[in-house]
C-alpha cells in the first residue's frame, strides 16, 4: 500500500503530537494512552480477522500438504504428502493453459473494468440532470444473483437464438453468427466480456468517491495555471486519486483472479477447457474430482500469485510517487 | 460540510449570480447537461440491457427467450404470483441481514481503518497484505470451518450469525477502501481539533468520521452489495427454512434436473427492488467535495 | 454484540477441535424410543419436493416418528454431507445420486443395509450395483431414470420419418429433419458429467467400456455424435447444453428429436402443442440391445452413533422403497419402478414411460466398474467430447488427448 503517501509525521501516530510539546513526563503518559487508543481502534478487526481468516488460511495451507479425501472428512485422518500436490498441480497438462487463461481474464477484465469505470466515473462528475440517479441503477446488476445473471448472459450470447448476435446481424455488422460460448477461441473473450460487465459498477462507484474526495480548490488553482481538460487530469486528478487507484487495481486483481461462479455459470471451464482459470481447476479438482488437497494447492497457488502481484505492484507505485 | 464550494461546470454555479444570466443564456448552459443525461441513459441502456432481459424471460410462460420476441407481448405473470407468495419474508430476512452486516463492518472497519491511515510503521503494510490475502480465501473454506464451530456454537440458523459470516466478504474490503480514503483527510483539520484539547477518541468520532461521510456510504453499499447476494453462507450456516435469504430462496426453483426459471427470475428482480430503493437513498448522499469543502 | 464476541472466541478454540473430535449427538436409546429422525436430500424444488415429502410421510406414519426434513440444492448436497461428516452431524436418512454412494460409503460415514436385515433383492441390478461397495449395499432407490430419444410426432410425420432404431437412421432422420433454424437431433455434450451421461447410450451400446476409454469402440461412438454436429444435424452448441437447454430446444420447437431423460416430461406438458414420444437410444446395429446409464437417487443410512436411531432410518429407507411408495413416487414424477416385477404394472399404467422402463431393466451404473474413480473417468469423457466437437481433436486422437489430463 502506498504508505509514503500517508500525511503523517513519520514515526508519529498523530499529528497533534507535534503540536504542543508538553513536560516529559506527561508526554509519556500521553504517548501511552495515545497506544492503547491506537490498540482499542485496532483491537476489533483484529479480532473479527483472525478468528474468520486466521484458521481457514491454516486449513487450507495443511489441506494442500495432505491427501485430503472425502474419506478424511468423516475420519478426519489424511496422510502428509509433502509438496505432491502441488507437483500434481504444476504437472498436471491443464495447468500452463489454466494459467495463461488466468492472465488473460485478469488482464482483459481489469482493463475494460478500469478504463470504463473511470470514463464512467468522470463523466459522472459533471452534474447533470439524473446523474445520481443513473450512477445509483448502474449497481443494480450487482443486486441479482451471479446465477440468474449468468443464465441471462448464456441466453442473450446463444449462438444460434442469442439476442446479441440478432442484435448484430440485424445492424449488418456480421453475416456469420458468433459462436460465443461454444467455440474454443471465442469463449475467453465472450467471459472476460460479462465479467467487465460484472465489474464496471465497482470501478465507477469508488473511483466516484475518489474523484469527489478531491478538493475544488486544486482544480480552480490549476485553471489558473492553465491546466485544464487533460492536463488537470494528469496533472490534478491522476495523482490525488492513486490512493484510490491502488485500492481499485489491487482488489479488482484479487477478486478478479478468484472469479468463479461466473465461469461455471457461463461455460464450466468448457468448450474443450477454453475457459479453465486456476479458480475453476480449484474448483473441480475439490468438488468434481473430491481431489482436495490438489483443489486446496491450485487455490494457494492463487493466493500466492495474488500475494505477488501485490507486493510487486505497491513497490513499482511507491517508486512512483517518490519520484 | 455543506458549503460547496462553487465552481464552473458545476450544478451550483449556474445558479451563482457571477455571470449576468439571461435567460437565453442559461438555456445555452442547460443543453450540454441534457446532452449529459442523454448519454447517460444510452450507456445505462447497454449496462441494464441483461437485466431487462431477465424481466423478458421472467414474463414469458416457459422462463426462457428462446421463442421470445423483444417485448413480452404475452406476458405471463405465474413466475411473479410464485414469487410474491413464497418469497416475503426471505426478503425481509436479506434485508436485515445486509443492513446488519453495513452496521457491524462498519463499526469493526472504520476505526481500524483510520488507525492504518495514521500509523507509520513497517507493520501497516504487512497488515494490509494480510488484509489482501484474506479476500484470496475461498468462500467454501471460510464456509467449512465456520459451520462446524457455528455448530458448537448454536449460530446455525440465525440472522446475527448470518451477519457475522457474511461480514467475511465486507470488512477486509471496508478497511481497505476506508483507509484509502482517509489517507485524504488533511491532517490540518484533525489536527486543528486535537490542538482544542480533543483526544483521539474525540476526533475521530466529530471530525474524521463527518468528513469521511463519502467513503463511509461507499463502503457500506458494498457491504451491503456483498452481503445481498451471499449464496455459500446461507446456504452453508441454515438448515431449516427458518431464516432463508432470498439468494437461497431462488433454489427452491432450481431443482437438479428441473427448474422453474420464470420464477427464478421474477424472484431475482422483484427481490432487487427495494434494495434499489435503498441504494438510490444512499448515493444520494454522497457530496461533492466533501472534506475540500470542511477545510475552508 | 458483545456476547457473539465472546462466542466467537471459543469458536475460534473449538473450530479445529470440532473437525476431528466426535461432536456426539446422538446417544443410544432404546429403539421403542426413537421418536424423530431427520432426513437430508436434494429434492428441493417443487413438485417433486412435495411428492418426496407424501412418500416420506405415509412412511413416517407407519413407523411412529416424525420427521425433520432438509432440502437443499443438488449441486451442493456432497458438500453438505461432507461438512456434516467432519462435524459428526450427518441425518438419520439421507438421500444421495447414484454415482456418489461409492465414494461416500467409502469414507465410512454410512452403514450397511444388512446390518439391519433389509431386503435388497428383486431391484434393478444396476441401481444394487450403484449402492454396493466391498459386498456390501448401502443403499435403496425406490424409482430409476434414464434417457431416451424423445421425438416430436408431427415433425416427423410431416417428413415421413419413422423414430429411429439404429444410428444409421438416426443419422438418417437428423439430416432430413434439419431445415431452417430447425436442428435435426438436439443433445447435452456440455463440460460436466451431464455431458459425460448423455454420451453413454452410445458408448456402452456400441460395445465401449469406461475401463478402456482409448478402445476403438469409444472412439466410434464419439465419431457418430461427432458426424451428427459436423453434418449440421445438430447444432454446435450441444458443447454449451445442459439437458435442460436441450428440452428447451426440443420443446420450443427447435429440434425435431432430442436425448433426454423422462424427468423432463412434467415440462414439456407445459408446451401441450409439442407432441411427443419416446424410444429408446438407438443402437449402432440392429439387433444390439440398447444400454444406457442408470440414474435416479439412494436412500442411504448414516453412520450417526445412535444403534436405534439408525435402525429406525433403516426402516424407513425400506419403507420409501416399498412396491406402493415405488409405484407411487414413479406415477408421480415419471420415474421408473427399481424393483424389476413392477416394470410390467407400471408401463401398462402410464404408456408415454414404456421405452424408459424397458430401459432401465438393462440400465447400467455409472460406477458399477470404476467406484470411486469414475469422476475421473467421466471427466476425461467430456473433456475428449468437447475436443472432438469443437474440432481440437478428431474422435480418435480425442479420448489420447483427454486422459494425458
Amino acid at each position: 500500500m502506498p504508505t509514503l503517501e500517508t500525511p503523517v509525521a513519520p514515526g508519529g501516530v498523530s499529528p497533534a503530537r507535534a503540536a504542543a510539546p508538553p513536560a516529559r513526563g506527561a508526554r509519556r503518559r500521553r504517548a501511552s494512552r495515545e497506544r492503547l487508543v491506537q490498540a482499542l481502534f485496532l483491537a476489533p478487526a483484529g479480532l473479527y480477522l483472525v478468528l474468520f481468516f486466521g484458521y481457514p488460511v491454516v486449513k487450507n495451507v495443511l489441506m494442500s500438504l495432505q491427501e485430503y479425501t472425502t474419506r478424511t472428512f468423516f475420519t478426519g485422518e489424511a496422510p502428509w504428502v509433502g509438496l505432491a500436490n502441488y507437483a500434481t498441480a504444476i504437472g498436471s497438462n491443464l495447468f500452463g493453459p489454466a494459467m495463461l487463461n488466468t492472465a488473460l481474464f485478469t488482464v482483459g477484465s481489469i482493463a475494460g473494468q478500469f478504463a470504463i469505470g473511470l470514463a464512467l466515473a468522470s463523466f459522472f462528475r459533471k452534474r447533470f440532470p439524473l446523474s445520481g440517479f443513473l450512477r445509483s441503477m448502474l449497481l443494480l446488476p450487482w443486486l441479482l444473483p451471479l446465477i440468474v445473471s449468468s443464465a441471462t448472459w448464456r441466453s442473450i450470447l446463444d449462438q444460434d437464438s442469442g439476442v446479441l448476435n440478432g442484435f448484430l446481424r440485424g445492424v449488418g455488422l456480421i453475416s456469420e453468427p458468433i459462436p460465443w460460448l461454444t467455440s474454443p477461441s471465442v469463449a475467453l473473450i465472450a467471459v472476460v466480456l460479462v465479467n467487465i460487465w460484472v465489474g464496471i459498477p465497482f470501478n465507477v462507484t469508488i473511483l466516484y468517491g475518489g474523484l469527489q474526495e478531491i478538493p475544488e480548490e486544486l482544480y480552480e488553482a490549476g485553471a489558473m495555471d492553465g491546466a485544464t481538460g487533460w492536463k488537470a487530469f494528469w496533472h490534478i486528478t491522476w495523482p490525488n486519486l492513486r490512493p484510490v487507484v491502488s485500492v481499485v487495481l489491487v482488489l479488482g486483481v484479487v477478486y478478479t483472479l478468484k472469479v468463479l461462479d461466473i465461469i461455471l455459470g457461463l461455460t464450466n471451464g468448457g468448450p474443450a477447457n477454453a475457459t479453465q482459470t486456476l479458480a475453476v481447476r480449484s474448483y473441480q479438482e475439490s468438488f468434481v474430482n473430491f481431489q482436495f488437497g490438489v483443489g486446496a494447492a491450485f487455490s494457494n497457488i492463487l493466493i500466492l500469485i495474488s500475494l505477488v502481484f501485490a507486493v510487486v505492484y505497491l513497490r513499482l507505485n511507491r517508486r512512483a510517487v517518490d519520484e | 460540510m455543506t458549503a460547496l464550494t462553487s465552481t464552473p461546470g458545476r450544478a451550483p454555479s449556474s445558479a451563482a449570480p457571477s455571470a449576468p444570466s439571461s435567460s437565453q443564456a442559461r438555456r445555452r448552459a442547460d443543453r450540454p447537461k441534457l446532452r449529459h443525461t442523454a448519454v447517460g441513459l444510452l450507456f445505462l441502456a447497454v449496462m441494464l440491457f441483461p437485466v431487462y432481459w431477465m424481466v423478458n424471460a421472467s414474463l414469458q410462460p416457459s422462463g426462457n427467450t428462446l421463442t421470445a420476441d423483444f417485448l413480452p407481448l404475452n406476458p405471463s405473470f405465474a413466475g411473479y404470483e410464485r414469487a410474491i407468495a413464497q418469497q416475503g419474508p426471505n426478503l425481509v430476512t436479506s434485508l436485515l441481514i445486509s443492513l446488519g452486516t453495513v452496521a457491524f463492518s462498519l463499526a469493526v472497519a472504520a476505526p481500524a481503518a483510520y488507525m492504518l491511515s495514521q500509523i507509520r510503521s513497517r507493520w501497516i503494510s504487512v497488515a494490509l497484505l494480510a488484509i489482501l490475502v484474506s479476500q484470496m480465501i475461498p468462500g467454501i473454506v471460510i464456509a467449512n470451518a465456520l459451520y462446524a464451530a457455528y455448530n458448537d456454537l448454536g449460530l446455525l440458523n440465525s440472522i446475527h450469525g448470518l451477519i457475522l459470516a457474511d461480514a467475511t466478504h465486507a470488512i477486509p474490503f471496508v478497511i481497505l477502501i476506508l483507509r484509502a480514503f482517509m489517507m485524504r483527510i488533511p491532517p490540518s483539520i484533525v489536527e486543528a481539533a486535537r490542538v482544542d484539547g480533543a483526544g483521539v477518541v474525540r476526533a475521530f468520532v466529530s471530525i474524521v468520521l463527518p468528513v469521511s461521510r463519502n467513503s463511509l456510504i461507499t463502503a457500506g453499499l458494498f457491504a451491503f452489495l456483498f452481503s445481498w447476494s451471499d449464496f455459500l453462507f446461507a446456504l452453508t450456516l441454515t438448515t431449516t427454512e427458518a431464516v432463508r435469504p432470498v439468494t437461497l430462496g431462488i433454489y427452491t426453483y432450481l431443482g437438479t434436473q428441473v427448474s422453474n426459471w420464470s420464477a427464478v427470475m421474477a424472484t431475482a428482480v422483484l427481490s432487487s427492488l427495494p434494495a434499489i430503493v435503498l441504494l438510490v437513498l444512499a448515493q444520494k448522499y454522497i457530496a461533492a467535495g466533501a472534506t475540500g469543502g470542511s477545510v475552508k | 454484540m458483545k456476547k457473539n464476541v465472546t462466542r466467537l472466541l471459543a469458536l475460534a478454540a473449538l473450530a479445529p477441535l470440532a473437525l476431528t473430535a466426535c461432536g456426539g449427538g446422538g446417544q443410544s436409546t432404546a429403539a421403542e424410543d426413537v421418536k424423530e429422525l431427520t432426513v437430508l436430500d436434494y429434492y428441493n424444488n417443487e413438485p417433486d419436493k412435495s411428492h418426496v415429502q407424501k412418500a416420506l410421510d405415509r412412511c413416517a406414519g407407519q413407523l411412529g416418528v416424525t420427521l425433520k426434513r432438509e432440502t437443499t440444492p443438488g449441486k451442493d448436497l456432497i458438500q453438505k454431507v461432507l461438512q456434516r461428516s467432519s462435524s459428526r452431524t450427518l441425518p438419520d436418512v439421507l438421500m444421495l445420486d447414484n454415482p456418489d454412494v461409492k465414494e461416500i460409503a467409502a469414507t465410512g460415514g454410512l452403514s450397511p443395509l444388512g446390518d439391519y436385515g433389509v431386503d435388497t433383492s428383486g431391484f434393478a441390478p444396476g441401481m444394487i450395483d450403484a449402492a454396493t461397495l466391498d459386498g456390501k449395499v448401502y443403499g435403496l432407490a425406490p424409482t430409476a431414470n434414464t434417457l431416451g430419444l424423445f421425438y416430436n410426432k408431427e415433425m416427423l410425420a410431416a417428413a415421413g420419418v419413422e423414430p429411429p432404431r439404429t444410428w444409421d437412421e438416426l443419422k438418417a432422420a437428423a439430416a432430413k429433419l434439419t431445415t431452417g433454424d430447425r436442428y435435426g437431433l438436439a443433445f447435452s455434450a456440455i463440460a460436466t458429467y451431464e455431458g459425460a451421461w448423455q454420451f453413454l447410450p452410445f458408448m456402452w451400446t456400441n460395445g465401449g467400456d469406461e475401463t478402456d476409454l482409448t478402445g476403438g469402440q469409444v472412439a466410434e461412438a464419439l465419431a457418430f455424435t461427432d458426424g451428427l454436429v459436423a453434418s449440421g444435424s445438430a447444432s454446435k452448441s450441444v458443447v454449451n447444453w445442459s439437458q435442460a437447454d436441450v428440452r428447451d430446444q426440443f420443446a420450443a420447437g427447435k429440434a425435431a428429436m432430442m436425448i433426454n431423460g423422462p424427468w423432463q416430461i412434467p415440462s414439456l406438458a407445459k408446451t401441450p402443442d409439442v407432441k411427443w414420444e419416446a424410444v429408446q437410444v438407438p443402437v449402432n446395429e440392429a439387433g444390439q440391445t440398447p444400454v444406457a446409464p442408470l440414474g435416479g437417487e439412494v436412500w442411504t443410512v448414516p453412520q450417526t452413533g445412535s444403534k436405534a436411531k439408525q435402525a429406525k432410518a433403516a426402516e424407513l429407507v425400506e419403507c420409501i422403497a416399498s412396491d406402493e411408495n415405488q409405484l407411487a413416487l414413479a406415477k408421480e414424477r415419471f420415474v421408473v419402478p427399481t424393483r424389476t416385477a413392477l416394470g410390467a404394472e407400471y408401463a401398462k399404467a402410464v404408456p408415454e414411460m414404456a421405452a424408459f422402463t424397458e430401459q432401465v431393466a438393462n440400465a447400467r451404473s455409472r460406477t458399477g466398474k470404476l467406484g470411486k474413480d469414475w469422476p475421473k473417468a467421466a471427466t476425461v469423457m467430456y473433456t475428449a467430447i468437447q475436443l472432438s466437437l469443437t474440432d481440437q481433436a478428431t474422435p480418435e486422437e480425442a479420448f489420447a488427448r483427454a486422459s494425458a489430463g
